[in-house]
């Protein structure tokens, strides 16, 4: 099963916010072309992680490697131009720009092939394209983290890291955003934060699980699905 | 960051623990000095002195806010200012000690009622940043009032003391020594002024008020969550602050025998903070260390400016004052005391690393 | 109705005057969370930068075409030294020239003090991002600094300046005075708003505004370097209120180191009342607060600074939104 190519590769890391060290020891592989799911209870240190990895959170040791080279220390803007894209929790959109400014916003090249992507976004999310317009204050929650994640797709990335795209929506729009992963995952490498089993095992190959700041399992995610003592054990179901 | 931080908790550094008799001779030896100091220096660096001794207590004052509340009180000045003017429009009169005790009732009064009025605003309008910007702006109608109200504080113009106002009866006292007078009474009653005033901030400090100030200024949020009304602390702390620099001001009175919107403006405010910047925030003592640096260089300076006249840009101290502010702000924020205390901190560390 | 009309007029060039400095400061508040207590001292520098400027060109002007020009005085510091010049009696300058060695002075003052912007972000702005105290203190010390640079340079007294001649008359119009540079003045400080706004509406730099206004964090996250902005930003913020430096000296009829303070504090009056870090806030506060002040200074001069406090501290305290409730929240 194991893909030649490893991308993104976290070993050993501890990372802190103020005083507080939140990842006490993380390590996650992630090899070319796959979709990889993080779970764990909420305040394990899983947003973390996906933070620490594009530099918003400082790393105090441990090692951190994007295709081939060292992204620890980096400023976060270099770190995302390496070609990772971060879907935050709650969005991250700009209220008082519009659905076109916060796609234009996020475009590091406006060149041809930026154009193609945009029009591939509209056409992946046709809210998108109705409310081109308009401030993205007015969008629903669900609109909102289409406009998110689409924003993720404007430059030509190698990975995505998407923080829990369910939290807050309604199950009709989580099955969109499920069946837009699914789409997504095919030409890049996805790795999602989730809490809802149901769409985590829906995009998800390979799992990680965290807990209190470290890696404590992974696997297959279809393992995972058959494993109920593993998930009672670290994921509350 | 990333490195490890030691901790230092000022209420563990003030005299919490007892002193050892080491300490207290060192205490004593200090005092002891101070008290023969005069006999060996002039009668300008005793006034010179007697303005660190004073100024002493307005850095300890600011501190007590600045430092144990963490509130940012650019209006500081109103208070000490007023406190000039009270103590010479009081002594102005006659300038007998009955005057001089009216003066400090009076300023005690004023301060209680300004203080509180200022306390009220900052703590309603919340947060450090619009306290700092409002009590810039309230400062500033304190000090227009003043240079409008012509009849009562002169104006631009100021008030003075005639030189003879200094016979307040025993601070009058002088002694002859090496065939010139030496302003004795002046000294001694300024630094009794500093040495009651340090005891009993500190014994503020120490009280259980205090204590519940340092949660405050540790945690303000987690102080509220243990049931505390913060606010209450605050105006407290706020009164404290605004008193002491008041009396603090009525003593600067008898020093300098002038009274002018100087004393009022933000440059005087900008004199406690870097006194207790230099000194270390939240240290109280620091203030009075802090107090003898930042006065003895402003008098070095003027001194400067007098004697190379061509050399124009002494005039302008605020310049130099200013530039080391900024440089304590950006470079050694713990100042000198609060640098002590983490060298304390980082031994104790040590030896009980070394103990296990 | 004349009356009325002075009274407006002059309250709208006040308001557009303290519209340049509130605007600048309120950007920076907002954007990088960064409340500037030296803002004053940048609007003073943008004051004597300006009369410094435009002495100097325009005594090299008159001593050029009219060699019988003589000096009758000198104002300045320690390092700077202008003469002033009369011009033979009925001389005048060309209004061409004039009008250019006035545009030539406001770019100079401007391009000093948004250089001078530029140092202050670097050296020291930059180091005291997210910590409000060291803030405060960091820039409060630059404004007692750089004030006194000024005094230093420019000497202690007041320099007396006028509008220069194509501005400096008056209208009478149903019997109220219209002072011509009031109504260049509103006109500044309205095509200076249009001008903002429209770089915030339709930029991309005005898209970097308006999402680091809401979070500097995710516009980094997606792969902006917003910090390079910063520094532009505070130097723009710099220019518009030396802008407001050159422009209000003249208003005054002269400069003065104390206008800086002064004025800050109008600056910061205004922002409160607008909405602490909001653009469009901070031009309807200054509109707001330029009116107050001209009314109230008709009938109690001595109250005007204690009644535009009072408004600040009671919107600080009931409105903590500001007036039209449009503080960023940060």
């Amino acid at each position: 099963m194991q893909k030649p190519h490893s991308l993104l590769k976290v070993e050993d890391v501890v990372s802190y916010i103020g005083p507080y060290t939140i990842l006490h020891g993380a390590s996650v592989d992630i090899k070319q072309g796959e979709a990889v799911v993080i779970l764990g209870r909420n305040g394990a240190g899983k947003t973390t992680l996906l933070k620490t990895i594009v530099g918003l959170v400082n790393t105090r040791s441990g090692s951190i490697t994007f295709d081939g080279k060292s992204i620890v220390g980096m400023p976060t803007y270099d770190i995302i131009k390496e070609g990772i894209a971060l879907v935050p929790e709650d969005y991250g959109t700009f209220n008082m720009l519009t659905v076109e400014e916060n796609l234009r916003l996020a475009m590091l090249k406006e060149d041809g092939e930026s154009k193609d992507r945009l029009d591939y976004v509209l056409d992946l999310f046709p809210d998108l394209k109705i409310a081109y317009k308009r401030l993205s204050k007015t969008l629903s929650g669900g609109q909102r983290q289409m406009l998110s994640i689409g924003r993720s797709l404007v430059n030509e990335n190698k990975a995505i890291l998407i923080d829990e795209p369910s939290k807050g929506l309604a199950p009709v729009v989580i099955e969109r955003v499920a069946l837009a992963l699914q789409e997504i995952k095919k030409h890049t490498t996805v790795v999602l934060v989730e809490q809802n089993f149901a769409l985590a095992s829906a995009v998800g190959e390979r799992y990680y699980i965290v807990s209190e700041g470290q890696t404590v399992a992974n696997g297959q995610v279809e393992d995972l699905v058959k494993d109920k003592e593993l998930q009672a054990a670290h994921l509350g179901i | 960051m990333g490195k490890a931080k030691v901790k230092v908790n000022a209420a563990d550094m003030i005299g919490s623990k007892k002193m050892s008799p080491v300490q207290i001779g060192a205490l004593l030896a200090l005092i002891a000095t101070f008290v023969a100091l005069p006999f060996f220096i002039g009668n300008t660096t005793i006034v010179l002195v007697c303005r660190i001794f004073i100024l002493g207590v307005y850095g300890m004052s600011y501190d007590i806010l600045r430092g144990y509340t963490g509130i940012i009180n650019l209006g500081q000045a109103s208070f000490f200012g007023s406190g000039v003017y009270i103590g010479v429009l009081a002594l102005r009169r006659e300038a007998d000690m009955l005057h001089f005790i009216v003066a400090l009732l009076g300023a005690t009064v004023f301060c209680l009622l300004v203080g509180f009025l200022y306390s009220k605003i900052v703590l309603l309008t919340g947060g450090v940043v619009p306290g700092a910007m409002i009590t810039l702006a309230l400062a500033e109608i304190v000090r227009n009032l003043a240079e409008r109200w012509y009849t009562v504080t002169g104006g631009q113009d100021g008030l003075s003391l005639r030189a003879s106002s200094l016979a307040i009866n025993f601070t009058s006292a002088s002694i002859r020594l090496g065939g010139r007078d030496k302003l004795i009474g002046l000294y001694l009653f300024t630094f009794v002024f500093l040495i009651v005033m340090t005891l009993v901030l500190r014994q503020f400090v120490m009280s259980p008020t205090g204590r519940v100030l340092m949660a405050i200024r540790e945690n303000d949020q987690r102080a509220k969550f243990l049931g505390y009304n913060t606010d209450h602390y605050k105006t407290i702390a706020f009164l404290v602050s605004a008193v002491a620099s008041g009396l603090a001001g009525v003593f600067f009175s008898i020093v300098v025998r002038f009274a002018g919107t100087d004393y009022l403006s933000i440059q005087t405010t900008l004199d406690a903070l870097l006194m207790t910047l230099v000194g270390g925030t939240g240290t109280l003592y620091g203030a009075i260390i802090g107090s003898g640096l930042v006065t003895y260089l402003q008098n070095l300076l003027l001194n400067l400016a007098r004697e190379y006249s061509d050399f124009r840009l002494l005039r302008f101290p605020m310049i130099f004052i200013g530039s080391i502010y900024v440089a304590i702000v950006m470079f050694m924020p713990s100042g000198i005391m609060g640098g002590v205390y983490k060298l304390q901190a980082m031994r104790k560390l040590k030896k009980s690393q070394a103990n296990k | 109705m004349g009356a009325i009309l002075t009274l407006l007029i002059n309250g709208l060039a006040q308001g557009a005057l303290i519209f340049l400095m509130a605007s600048g400061l309120s950007i920076i508040l907002g954007m990088m969370g960064v409340i500037n207590f030296a803002h004053g001292t940048l609007f003073l520098w943008g004051g004597y930068s300006y009369v410094w400027a435009y002495y100097v060109i325009w005594n090299r002007v008159a001593q050029a075409r009219f060699p019988d020009a003589y000096a009758i005085g000198q104002w300045g510091g320690s390092v700077v030294r202008v003469d002033r010049i009369a011009l033979p009696s009925g001389q005048a300058l060309p209004f061409h020239l004039d009008l250019l060695i006035f545009l030539a002075a406001l770019i100079i003052a401007v391009a000093i003090v948004f250089f001078i912007g530029m140092i202050f972000e670097k050296l020291f702005i930059n180091k005291v991002y997210n910590n409000a105290p060291a803030q405060i203190l960091v820039t409060l010390g630059l404004q007692v600094i750089f004030t006194d640079v000024a005094r230093f340079f420019f000497g202690t007294e007041g320099i007396q300046i006028v509008p220069p001649n194509f501005l400096n008359g008056t209208t009478r119009l149903w019997g109220g005075t219209i002072v011509h540079y009031n109504i260049f003045v509103i006109l500044v400080g309205l095509a200076v708003a249009l001008i903002i706004h429209r770089i915030i509406t339709k930029s991309r730099i005005g898209m970097v505004i308006r999402a680091g206004l809401q979070s500097p964090e995710h516009v980094k996250a997606i792969g902006i370097n917003i910090r390079r902005y910063f520094t532009y930003i505070f130097a723009v913020g710099a220019g518009l209120a030396a802008l407001g430096g050159a422009l209000y000296m003249p208003f005054v009829g002269a400069v003065t180191s104390t206008a800086g303070m002064n004025n800050q504090i109008l600056a910061f009056i205004v922002i409160v009342v607008g909405g602490l870090g909001s653009f469009l806030g901070s031009a309807f506060g200054s509109v707001f607060i330029g009116l107050m002040t001209v009314v109230i200074s008709l009938f109690v001069p001595a109250l005007s600074v204690v009644a535009n406090v009072l408004v600040m501290a009671l919107v600080l305290v009931f409105k903590p939104n500001g007036l039209f409730g449009m503080a960023v929240n940060n």
